[in-house]
C-alpha cells in the first residue's frame, strides 16, 4: 500500500472530471456511480498516501511530524479536504456538477504541490510547534474555504446566467437555487473569516515564540500583508453587509468572494515565488539546519 | 376476488355530470353509511376527485351488488335520473378492478398523468371508508397495496418528476432554482383566475404561506383568498406589494401591461436587490419583457414555460410503459397472493391435522423409549416437525402455483377429499 504514489490519486480524479464533463454532451444512468467510484477511489489514495507521508516524516525525524512536513504536502492536504466536500456534495446532490467547479481545484493545487511548492521536509523545534500547527491548520482552512466560496460563486454567477438567458430551460444540467449557493457563499466566507483571525493571532504568536537568534519576520512582509488585507477585507464586507441590506444579496456579494479569491491567489503566489520571507526564505532558514521555528510557519499560505 | 368497481371519469362523463354525482368528505361519510346499511357484509370506498366518483365494493361471497345496484345508490343520492346517469358510469371486476385501482392510485388514469395529487386522494377516500368502518380485509389488503404500487411507480419511474402544466413547470422547475424554501417568502398573485388558483395550489404544496391577492375586482381577490388562505389586497397597494414580493404570479386579462420599466424601476428602489422571480402567465403580458433584464429579476412567461411543459410531456409519455409494466406485475401479484391467502383456511387444516398425528406419535413413541433423555427427545421433536414442514411443502407450493392463474377450487377439493379434511 505504500507503493501509492500522486499519479493514482490524481488520475482518479482526472476521469472522475472528465466524466463530469460528459455531463454537458449526454445523459446517462450509470455515470454518478462510476464518477462517484473514481472520486472515492482518489480520495483513498489520496488519504493513503497522506497517511504514509505523516508516517515517513516521523521515520526519518524521529518525532511525530504532523500533517505539515513540507509546502508540497501542505496543497496536497488542501486538495484532499476539497476532494472530501467534493465527494459529500456529490452524495447528496447527484444531479448537480459540483465537479465541473471543485475538481478543477483539486488537480490544481495537486499541480501545485507536485511542480512549485518546496518538497524539502522541515523540522521543529517545541516551544513553536503548538502555534505552527495552529497556524497551518488554520490558514489551510481558510484556503480551502476561501476556494468553497469561489466554486459556491462561480455557480451562482453561472445559476444566475442560465436563468436571465432561459439556459435552465434547455440545459440537462441542474444547479442548486441561487438562495443555497448564496448560503454556501456566506456560510464559507464566515468561515474563512474565523479561520483567517485564528491564523494572524497564532502568526504573530509564532512570531513572539521564534527561537533565541532567530530574526522576526517583518510585518510589512508581502504574504502578512495580503492575509491582512484579505482578512480586513472579508471583515469590511460582513460589517458592510450586515448594516445595510443590498449589500448581502444577489451578485454583488459573489463578486466580493472573488475579490477574496484574488487576495488568496496573491498571498499562494507571493509564497511560492520567493518575494517573502515568511516560509524560512532568505534569512529565516539561513541557521543552517532549517529546522527554526518558522519550519510549521514556513508551510502556512499566510 | 369480488373486487368491483363502479364509477365515472373525466372520460365516460362531461365535466357537469361529474359535479352533479360528486362527493365532499362529509357526503362521503353519510353515503358510506347508507350503502353499508343498504348492503351489509359489502366493504366499500368512495372515491371522489374532481376527475372520477367511483365506488369500489368487496365482499367474501358473490354478493357485491351489481353496476345497477351502485348506479340506482348514487343516482338516489345525488337525486339524479338513474337512466341519464347508468351509460356514463363503467365497471370493472376482479383483477381488472384491482389494475383499475393501482394505474388510478398511481395516476396513469388520470387527466394530467403523473399529477401528484391523486395518491393522496385515494389515501383520503380509504381513511374516510376506515373511519367509516366500510372498508373490510380485502379493500384494507387493496387500497393499501395500491398506495405502496403509487410509490413504487413514482420512484422507479420519472413520471411524477416531470411537471406538464405550466403553473406547475413554473413552480417546480424554475421557482425552485431560484428559491430553495417558500415558507419565509412573499408571493404576490395578480388576477383571480383559475390560473391563479392552480398557481396557489402548487406553491401551497411547496410550502409557501405568505400569499396576497391583488385583483381589480376586490370581491374576486377576496373569494380566492378565502379558497386558498390567502390574504386579499386592493388594486392600488400592487407597488408596494411588488416591493416586499419574492415571487410574483400575474394573470390578469389586462390588454396593456400593467408594470411598465419605468414602475418597475421605481418600485426596485424598495428592494434591497432580494431576487425576485416574476411568472407572468397573462396573454398579453403583464410585465413589460424589458423588466426581465433588470438586476436580480428572473421573468418568465407562458411561452418560456411551455416550451418544458411539451418536453415533460414527450419525457412522461416514454415512461409510460414502464409505469404500466410495474402496474401489471403487482396486479398479477396482489391476485396471486390474495388467491394463495384464500386457501389459508385448508392448509391449516392440513396442517392441524398432521400436527395432532405428530403430536400423538411423539408421545407413544416417548413412553416407548423412557430412557431418552431431554436432549434425546428435543432431536426426536425436531426430526419429526422437520418431515411434517417437507410433507407439507409440496402441497403449499402446489397450491401457491396454481393461485397465479386462478383461484385453486379443484386442488383445494382434492386436498379436502384426499386428507379427509372436515369444513
Amino acid at each position: 500500500m505504500s507503493g501509492v504514489s500522486i499519479i493514482c490519486f490524481a488520475a482518479s480524479y482526472a476521469v472522475a472530471l472528465a466524466l463530469e464533463l460528459t455531463r454537458l454532451l449526454f445523459r446517462s444512468g450509470v455515470r454518478g456511480a462510476i464518477m462517484l467510484a473514481f472520486g472515492v477511489a482518489g480520495l483513498f489514495a489520496h488519504t493513503l498516501y497522506l497517511f504514509y507521508r505523516v508516517v515517513e516524516s516521523y521515520q526519518s525525524a524521529g518525532a511525530l511530524g504532523g500533517p505539515f512536513a513540507s509546502q508540497k504536502e501542505w496543497y496536497l492536504i488542501a486538495a484532499w479536504l476539497l476532494a472530501i466536500i467534493y465527494l459529500y456534495l456529490t452524495c447528496y446532490h447527484a444531479k448537480v456538477p459540483f465537479g465541473l467547479f471543485l475538481l478543477p481545484l483539486v488537480l490544481g493545487l495537486i499541480g501545485v504541490g507536485v511542480f512549485v511548492a518546496d518538497p524539502r521536509p522541515m523540522g521543529r523545534e517545541p516551544a513553536s510547534a503548538v502555534w505552527g500547527l495552529v497556524h497551518g491548520t488554520s490558514l489551510l482552512l481558510a484556503t480551502v474555504a476561501v476556494l468553497v466560496a469561489f466554486v459556491a460563486g462561480l455557480m451562482y454567477l453561472g445559476q444566475d446566467w442560465r436563468l436571465k438567458t432561459k439556459a435552465a430551460i434547455s440545459s440537462g444540467l441542474r444547479f442548486p437555487s441561487l438562495e443555497r449557493l448564496q448560503q454556501l457563499n456566506s456560510r464559507s466566507l464566515v468561515i474563512a473569516l474565523i479561520m483567517l483571525g485564528v491564523g494572524i493571532l497564532s502568526g504573530v504568536a509564532l512570531n513572539f515564540t521564534r527561537s533565541p537568534g532567530q530574526p522576526p519576520l517583518p510585518w510589512n512582509d508581502p504574504v502578512v500583508l495580503v492575509t491582512i488585507s484579505m482578512f480586513v477585507w472579508l471583515l469590511l464586507t460582513g460589517v458592510v453587509g450586515a448594516a445595510y441590506r443590498p449589500a448581502r444579496k444577489g451578485r454583488r456579494v459573489i463578486y466580493f468572494t472573488l475579490v477574496s479569491f484574488v487576495f488568496l491567489v496573491i498571498a499562494l503566489w507571493s509564497v511560492l515565488s520567493n518575494m517573502t520571507q515568511h516560509l524560512g526564505r532568505g534569512g529565516w532558514r539561513s541557521g543552517g539546519t532549517g529546522r527554526t521555528a518558522g519550519v510549521v510557519h514556513r508551510l502556512s499560505i499566510g | 376476488m369480488n373486487v368491483h368497481v363502479v364509477g365515472c371519469n373525466h372520460r365516460s362523463a362531461s365535466i357537469a355530470v361529474r359535479e352533479r354525482l360528486a362527493f365532499s368528505t362529509e357526503q362521503a361519510r353519510t353515503a358510506l353509511r347508507e350503502f353499508r346499511d343498504r348492503f351489509p357484509g359489502v366493504e366499500a370506498v368512495l372515491l371522489s376527485t374532481c376527475n372520477r366518483i367511483e365506488f369500489y365494493t368487496a365482499a367474501e361471497t358473490d354478493s357485491s351488488p351489481s353496476l345497477e345496484q351502485v348506479a340506482g345508490f348514487l343516482a338516489r343520492f345525488h337525486g339524479q335520473d338513474l337512466k341519464e346517469i347508468l351509460p356514463l358510469l363503467y365497471e370493472y371486476h376482479g383483477d381488472a378492478a384491482i389494475r383499475h385501482l393501482f394505474s388510478v392510485a398511481s395516476s396513469l388514469d388520470s387527466m394530467v398523468v403523473g399529477e401528484p395529487q391523486i395518491p393522496f386522494q385515494v389515501k383520503q377516500a380509504y381513511q374516510v371508508a376506515v373511519e367509516s368502518q366500510t372498508a373490510g380485509p380485502l379493500l384494507h389488503t387493496a387500497f393499501q397495496t395500491a398506495l405502496k404500487v403509487a410509490r413504487r411507480v413514482a420512484s422507479e419511474t420519472t413520471i411524477q418528476q416531470r411537471r406538464v402544466s405550466i403553473p406547475s413547470v413554473a413552480v417546480s422547475d424554475f421557482a425552485r432554482q431560484i428559491f430553495e424554501r417558500f415558507d419565509d417568502k412573499r408571493v404576490l398573485v395578480i388576477g383571480a383566475g383559475e390560473m391563479a388558483e392552480e398557481t396557489i395550489r402548487y406553491l401551497r404544496a411547496e410550502g409557501a404561506g405568505d400569499i396576497t391577492i391583488v385583483n381589480r375586482s376586490a370581491e374576486r381577490a377576496k373569494e380566492l383568498a378565502h379558497r386558498t388562505g390567502g390574504r386579499p389586497l386592493a388594486w392600488e397597494a400592487l407597488p408596494q406589494a411588488l416591493a416586499t414580493a419574492d415571487v410574483v404570479v400575474s394573470t390578469t386579462g389586462a390588454e396593456e401591461p400593467i408594470m411598465t420599466v419605468q414602475r418597475f424601476a421605481e418600485i426596485e428602489a424598495l428592494r434591497d436587490q432580494r431576487p425576485l422571480f416574476i411568472l407572468d402567465l397573462a396573454v398579453p403580458r403583464d410585465f413589460d419583457p424589458a423588466i426581465a433584464d433588470r438586476p436580480e429579476v428572473y421573468l418568465y412567461s407562458v411561452d418560456d414555460l411551455r416550451e418544458v411543459c411539451e418536453r415533460n410531456r414527450a419525457e412522461r409519455d416514454k415512461e409510460l410503459p414502464k409505469a404500466r409494466k410495474i402496474i401489471d406485475e403487482e396486479t398479477l401479484r396482489f391476485a396471486a397472493d390474495w388467491r394463495h391467502r384464500a386457501t389459508g383456511a385448508v392448509i391449516q387444516q392440513l396442517r392441524a391435522d398432521w400436527e395432532s398425528i405428530k403430536e400423538e406419535e411423539l408421545r407413544r413413541l416417548f413412553q416407548r423409549l423412557s430412557q431418552l433423555d431431554e436432549r434425546g427427545r428435543e432431536e426426536v421433536r425436531q426430526s419429526f416437525h422437520r418431515l411434517l414442514n417437507k410433507l407439507l411443502h409440496p402441497p403449499m407450493e402446489s397450491l401457491r402455483d396454481e393461485a397465479r392463474h386462478g383461484f385453486p377450487q379443484a386442488l383445494l377439493d382434492a386436498l379436502s377429499k384426499l386428507f379427509q379434511l372436515k369444513d
